[in-house]
């Protein structure tokens, strides 16, 4: 496969950090690539001004839950429909731990929790599954299954018995009252991050608001993404892409497959908490419409579209289809939302992402990548 | 006496439940390895034209219920013809990429893809479930824009059971015969009809097939409308018990799921069987504790069965067999 | 496979759906309904309204889980400002309706009402079918002090300053039909009820009901709101043999009990706060399936007041905008009157300012029987300012074995909780909360 992996610059500082964000797992490993990446985070960075951000930071949020199913299935060949269920466990957390202690250290430690909270699920869920040799497309129904139980659960929880200290679950009303986003400790530092808008004189432009939150969650997932890069293109990934291709060999080369699978399942989770946490602070609501059967299934239509093997495809696709699914008015949004996804999953069945970079490979006059993918219904269920 | 009476009355009320529910769906998932997100859908169809049958052309409910089955397995044939297998649009396009070729210039007959056009659903789980989570969408909204936010309901038949102070519907009970009815008539298409050896054989291995001269294409497209009348049928059957709103077929969806992956691979006793496990239990914990925790029962013993029998029940019954042989 | 000199076939097909694909995104298409449907994009402005129109907001569902009971509001609000306009409007200003459709979807919800706040600023906001709803827009309507009508029947208890809940509350709907039951038919109650907040406070409240009235409820029952089997429910029922049934049931899925309850015989009366008047269920299932139901509204399409069923009245109206339209429910004549009740407002306050329009509403609105058809002929209803809840017009209506509706009682019944038990009042103190009856009532534990 052609990667442009020795290519000049490579001593530097510069070169080295590049060298652990670029590899075959990931698309776009070229100068141009970053050049082009930059020129995104800025439009990213500079689009409140000239637009209106309020929609895309929900986005940029729901990206981030992207991610972790791009992460957990892309690259470790698991299909989960259970990113909901660590999600919302995420959300409700940081609901529960900052209504108890409303202040900016305590809502910070929410925010921590919310992502243990929905790591240390995905770590038992991963356990579960794992250890107990379930593979392929019961992953997929137990994950399933389980965003079904949440559902069917915290919609009951109306009752004022509900309660965890101060914090009324809600019920299907939802979780209320969420404190606003702070983060810091008490005495020392704090910084209020939702509904927190910030004027700033700027030397050309003139007076200029920022809306906090969407410049910490900008912040945040080009971080998650350039880390889960490193993760990816690193030894680490190499290990997971194999178990995603062929997992009973990769075990016959003395690999814990178990293992490498929790570990990312857990990893998973924690991404997915993450959204979760973003999700409640930035709404002040929470409710278990989260843990629903569209919910549950939007974010592998998410990374379907875009490119289950890409993370940028992931957000890209995140990003693309909620903003369309928001801004298609009328009777007929949601059938011509149903023909697009139809059309898109017959044309580009790997995903867009990595289409578009066949295509810029083509047009370098590279061999794009052939591999076909592999079908991927496991043989258990389809002999007879 | 009477809460036994109650507890089997309610066992077979739910047994029938998950058969219906899961059944068009076992065919499709499991010989051909499409997840169809629309398969609510499809029975909403069932749903629908049986009641448009009864309503709006008078037949008796016998015949709009067949009627319905056909029409969704024909609305089945239809989508795997375009959707899933692409035949269709590659179909029409090789008729007519050549001519479009001649007619344009150079330059932009380079540009037009030639080959077909689409490929194949068949064994691509995920791609599968995008596309039809697209059908689906566009079926639920199709029907509401066409016929509304509901259409009126046709009446259950036969009244009821009476024993002491209880009773039961009398339906619901012959639904229980007619799921067992369908697992028979299922067992034997495909055990002792040309079309069920035919589709065994492409499910096992469809180049050799081919090559023996089966005609997988058709036996697909066979395949994908058996399971989609199938489903059409459970619409048709639930028609009178059901509320006829164009999301009514979500309320099938996980049922269906749990039972076809917790059966494993044999269509035939794989879903009988889970429907059987399943079905005692929701109707136990419904019986004792409510309808709350018989649904929850339902989905914890479905992680717990997924979790402890790989290869879901029909593994187990072949793991069970195989030790016996190699004992014996 | 793939073509190298040009484009394959996945690029044709894919550039071909992205064209089409943005061509949509680019377009808000109309709403395809048959209301005057001003669906534009934001409308340049500083300030809440120009001096010309009063922009009212309309979220209300008309696709998705809620749009069978949602599109009814939906309508009857553009005709109420259908009507107003025709008569010159508010204050000389005509009515600018700005509606979009969140399909159920709570998250879309949030950003929607966002869009009608800071986009198009609303000088007022309809929105929202379920409770959840409510709750997931009020946070952005407390921050915004969004003037706010939330029209569906619902639980009761909340007390907020920028918010009205002009829908009956369960304390007022099982208020008129359960003492009635109780004197047909008997003292023992059995409750069904749809396991979420609605349902199991609406079982609270039969509990606080049944006290007051001498009877007792035998036995209780919670349905998740994705079952659509009763077969269990129904023998318990029957074990339990209860003088009536109190069913809070809700949902597409729910409406089955009535069909399997009529399937399997059993016949013992049942009362309803949500049944027949929100999803017509008396005209969709085949008769005798809703037989012996009991609702407990303040308003049905049937209700037999003057104004509603004379000619060119409420229904005639109704149903000459929307020819097509299946049923005119109950909550449909909520949005009705509090459209009203808002051009009274504004009229009185002289201004379209938010605060100054939530003033003059408190100091108490009355409708007459031709703006609010629920009461008869010399009745008013009344917005009572403290609690920013309505004294309802309450009717039970019955449907018979031919499902045809009789009236048997009606009454106007206070909003109690907030006034009598809870002492909210908006007007000497601006509150966000909502209040439920376990907190005061011993009985609904």
């Amino acid at each position: 496969m052609a990667t442009e992996t020795t290519a000049d610059g490579r001593a530097g500082p510069v070169g080295r950090i590049r060298a652990r964000l670029e590899g075959p797992n990931t698309v776009g490993n070229s100068r141009r690539f970053w050049a082009a990446f930059a020129v995104g985070v800025l439009g990213l960075v500079v689009y409140p001004a000239i637009g209106d951000a309020g929609d895309l930071s929900l986005f940029l949020v729901l990206a981030l839950l992207g991610l972790s199913l791009s992460v957990v299935w892309g690259y470790a060949g698991v299909l989960s429909f259970g990113q909901v269920v660590f999600f919302g466990v995420g959300g409700y957390t940081f609901g529960v731990v900052s209504i108890n202690h409303a202040t900016p250290s305590g809502i910070t430690a929410a925010l921590v929790l919310g992502v243990v909270g929905g790591a240390l699920v995905a770590a038992l869920m991963g356990y579960f599954m794992f250890y107990g040799g379930v593979r392929n497309v019961y992953v997929t129904i137990i994950t399933l299954v389980s965003t079904m139980v949440m559902h069917t659960f915290m919609a009951q929880t109306a009752g004022s018995e509900w309660t965890i200290g101060d914090a009324a679950l809600g019920g299907f009303n939802g979780m209320p009252a969420i404190p606003l986003l702070a983060v810091g400790i008490d005495e020392v530092f704090t910084i209020q991050l939702v509904r927190n808008t910030v004027e700033l004189q700027a030397p050309v432009v003139g007076l200029v608001e920022f809306d906090l939150f969407y410049y910490f969650i900008v912040g945040v997932l080009v971080l998650t993404y350039l880390g889960l890069r490193a993760l990816v293109n690193s030894d680490y990934g190499r290990v997971m892409v194999a178990i995603r291709e062929d997992e009973d060999r990769t075990r016959m080369f003395g690999y814990d497959v178990k293992r490498v699978k929790l570990v990312v399942f857990t990893v998973g989770g924690a991404l997915a908490g993450l959204s979760g946490v973003l999700y409640a602070s930035r709404n002040i609501f929470i409710d278990p419409q989260v843990f629903g059967l569209t919910f549950a299934t939007l974010p592998v239509i998410w990374v379907s579209v875009g490119g289950r093997k890409s993370l940028l495809g992931a957000v890209v696709a995140t990003i693309g289809i909620e903003y369309l699914r928001v801004s298609i008015e009328g009777e007929w949004a949601l059938v011509v939302l149903g023909v697009l996804l139809l059309a898109f999953i017959l044309a580009l069945p790997g995903g867009i992402v990595p289409w578009i970079d066949g295509q810029l490979d083509q047009q370098r006059g590279e061999a794009p990548e052939s591999r076909p993918d592999a079908p991927d219904a496991p043989a258990e269920v389809t002999d007879s | 006496m009477a809460n036994w009476l109650n507890l089997a009355f309610q066992f077979l009320d739910s047994f029938a439940f998950i058969v219906l529910a899961a059944a068009g769906l076992a065919i499709i998932f499991g010989i051909m390895g499409v997840i169809n997100l629309a398969h609510g859908e499809f029975i909403l169809v069932g749903a629908y034209a049986t009641t448009l049958a009864v309503k709006a052309v008078g037949l008796p409910l016998p015949a709009a219920m067949l009627a319905g089955a056909v029409v969704t397995a024909g609305f089945g044939l239809v989508v795997e013809r375009t959707i899933i297998s692409g035949a269709g649009p590659n179909w029409v396009w090789e008729r007519l990429e050549p001519r479009l070729s001649a007619a344009l210039p150079d330059q932009a007959a380079a540009v037009l893809p030639s080959g077909p056009l689409i490929e194949p659903l068949y064994d691509r789980l995920a791609d599968s479930m995008v596309a039809t989570f697209g059908l689906s969408l566009i079926m639920v909204q199709g029907a509401r824009i066409v016929f509304g936010n509901s259409i009126d309901q046709v009446a259950t038949p036969f009244g009821e059971v009476a024993y002491g102070a209880f009773s039961y519907s009398a339906y619901r009970l012959v639904l229980a015969g007619v799921s067992v009815a369908l697992l028979g008539l299922v067992y034997y298409v495909f055990t002792y009809t040309d079309y069920g050896m035919r589709a065994r054989a492409v499910i096992q291995d469809d180049r050799t097939a081919r090559a023996l001269g089966v005609n997988t294409e058709r036996t697909y497209a066979a395949t994908f409308a058996l399971g989609s009348g199938l489903a059409g049928l459970t619409g048709a059957l639930f028609a009178p018990v059901i509320s006829m709103q164009p999301t009514l077929g979500s309320q099938f969806l996980v049922e269906a799921f749990v039972a076809v992956v917790v059966g494993g691979a044999s269509v035939v006793l794989g879903t009988a069987l889970s429907a059987a496990g399943l079905g005692a239990i929701e109707s136990v914990f419904s019986n004792q504790y409510g309808t709350f925790f018989g649904r929850i029962a339902l989905l914890l013993t479905a992680i717990l069965a997924l979790r402890f029998l790989p290869g879901g029940i029909t593994g187990y019954i072949e793991r069970v067999r195989k030790r016996r042989r190699r004992e014996s | 496979m793939s073509d190298r000199s040009g484009l394959d076939r996945r690029s044709f097909l894919a550039t071909g759906s992205a064209l089409v694909g943005a061509a949509m995104a680019g377009c808000s298409g109309d709403g395809g309904d048959g209301g005057g449907n001003g669906d534009d994009g934001g409308t340049a402005g500083g300030t809440a309204s120009s001096d010309e129109t009063v922009k009212i907001g309309v979220l209300e569902d008309q696709s998705g889980n809620f749009a069978l009971v949602g599109d009814p509001k939906h309508k009857a609000s553009l005709l109420a400002i259908e009507e107003i306009n025709a008569d010159g409007g508010i204050d000389g200003k005509q009515i600018e309706p700005v509606t979009r459709d969140p399909q159920s979807d709570n998250q879309r919800y949030q950003e929607l009402t966002r869009e009608m706040i800071d986009d198009e600023e609303v000088d007022v906001l309809w929105a929202g079918y379920s409770s959840a709803t409510r709750e997931a827009i009020r946070p952005i309507i407390n921050r915004n002090e969004q003037l706010y009508f939330y029209t569906t029947q619902y639980e009761g208890g909340v007390c907020d300053k920028t918010t009205f809940a002009v829908g009956p509350t369960a304390r007022q709907q099982l208020g008129s039909v359960l003492p009635y039951l109780r004197e047909e038919f008997g003292p023992e109650i059995y409750t069904v009820a749809a396991d979420y907040n609605f349902g199991q406070l609406s079982a609270d409240w039969v509990k606080v009901l049944a006290n007051e009235n001498d009877a007792e409820v035998i036995g209780e029952e919670f349905v998740p709101l994705k079952e659509s089997s009763f077969g269990s429910t129904i023998n318990r029922i029957q074990e339990a043999d209860p003088d009536f049934v109190m069913s809070m049931l809700v949902g597409a899925n729910h409406t089955a009990f009535y069909e399997q309850k009529a399937s399997t015989g059993l016949d013992v009366p049942i009362g309803t706060s949500t049944a027949m008047a929100q999803g017509y269920e008396h005209r969709r299932l085949e008769p005798p399936a809703m037989a012996n139901i009991y609702a407990g509204v303040n308003y049905m399409e049937e209700v037999p007041t003057d104004s509603n069923t004379r000619d060119g009245g409420f229904v005639d109206r109704y149903f000459e905008k929307y020819p097509d339209a299946p049923y005119l429910n109950e909550e449909a004549e909520t949005n009705y009157f509090s459209t009203y009740m808002y051009k009274e407002a504004v009229e009185q306050a002289g201004t379209l300012e938010q605060p100054e329009v939530i003033e003059a509403l408190e100091s108490g609105i009355s409708l007459g029987t031709e703006r609010a058809p629920e009461a008869p002929e010399g009745e008013t209803i009344e917005l009572d300012g403290a609690t920013h809840h309505v004294d309802h017009h309450m009717w039970v209506l019955r449907a018979d074995e031919e499902h045809r509706i009789e009236a048997v009682e009606n009454r106007k019944i206070p909003e109690q909780f907030l006034t009598e038990t809870v002492g909210c009042d908006l007007r000497e103190e601006a509150e966000q909360t909502q209040y439920t009856p376990v907190d005061f009532f011993e009985e609904a534990e």
